[in-house]
């Protein structure tokens, strides 16, 4: 059985289409978490 | 710029962290309440910076307890994720190529076989998630998987005919199990309790689940929460095969 070849090509693109619309969400949610803690130690 | 690089380094970790969160809920229940407690975090951070301090504080009470309620209520996810860090990629690695063909074009020939013969059928091929819990509630059988052996255990009034069949490592490892029914009470219209089982024990485990309709005559497969009807009996073949072959998803 030939198996896949795993390029630095296939891994860019793969890190682009798996899943884009969860890496955005996520990503999201980090600025706004981080962003949350910073202003939280800020005030106290 | 010092402090401007660890800006990026800690998002970018909390970014890596959230991503890991999310995907290990993708295709579960628990997936309703990830995106429940995303949106609650967007309202916290909204009303903190609006300074509507009473709503802030109600949200920051509210989230405080329902952390307890959340551990009650998927307990299950939980479970699974836990036994899940410790397991991972053991069975992809111990069967060979030439042994998976083998053992999914056997199951594809036994479901092709029942779905002819008009009789029901439910396999659970075990990925990752250990199955153990499920097999033990059925009968142990430990035998090396054969389209005629899965096709005699399916065939009715035989004892284990009314259950499902595990998987594990290539070999039945039980049948006549008991998976959990899917709770969704939308898919009661549509499904029967087979395909209900199949999508429940899916929501818990990342195994290939494979439906037999009796009614239908027709050849499913359940892969995290998602089902594909109609197959053929080369089409589970070639789709069984492509979903062993994926990764776990590590994004």
């Amino acid at each position: 059985m030939v198996k896949e070849k795993i390029t630095i090509l296939s891994r860019v693109k793969h890190m682009f289409l798996h899943h884009p619309w969860l890496k955005l969400i996520s990503l999201a949610l980090a600025i706004i978490s981080w962003m949350y803690i910073k202003y939280e130690m800020i005030v106290r | 710029m010092l402090i401007y690089w660890k800006t990026l380094l800690e998002i970018a970790i909390l970014w890596f962290v959230i991503y890991q969160i999310m995907l290990f809920f993708e295709g579960t229940r628990a997936i309703q309440v990830v995106r429940g407690i995303a949106i609650i975090l967007v309202a916290f951070f909204v009303f903190q910076r609006l300074g509507l301090t009473t709503l802030d504080w109600l949200f920051k009470n509210f989230f405080a307890t329902s952390v307890i309620a959340v551990l009650i209520i998927f307990h299950p996810e939980i479970r699974s994720g836990l036994a899940r860090l410790g397991q991972r990629h053991i069975f992809t690695a111990q069967l060979r190529d030439e042994e998976l063909d083998y053992m999914l074009r056997e199951i594809s020939r036994a479901a092709e076989g029942l779905s002819r013969d008009k009789i029901g059928a439910l396999i659970a091929i075990e990925k990752i998630d250990p199955l153990n819990t499920f097999a033990e509630n059925g009968v142990m059988i430990d035998s090396k998987v054969s389209s005629e052996l899965i096709q005699a255990v399916f065939t009715p009034n035989n004892p284990l005919h009314d259950g499902g069949m595990i998987i594990q490592n290539g070999r039945i490892l039980s049948a006549g199990c008991f998976f959990p029914l899917a709770q969704n009470q939308d898919l009661n219209r549509i499904f029967g309790t087979r395909h209900r089982a199949a999508l429940g024990l899916s929501e818990e485990a990342d195994a290939l689940i494979i439906v037999v309709s009796e009614e239908r005559r027709d050849i499913s497969l359940v892969y995290h929460g998602k089902l594909y009807k109609d197959l053929s009996q080369e089409g589970l073949f070639t789709k069984t095969k492509e979903i062993f072959k994926l990764k776990e998803p590590n994004g």
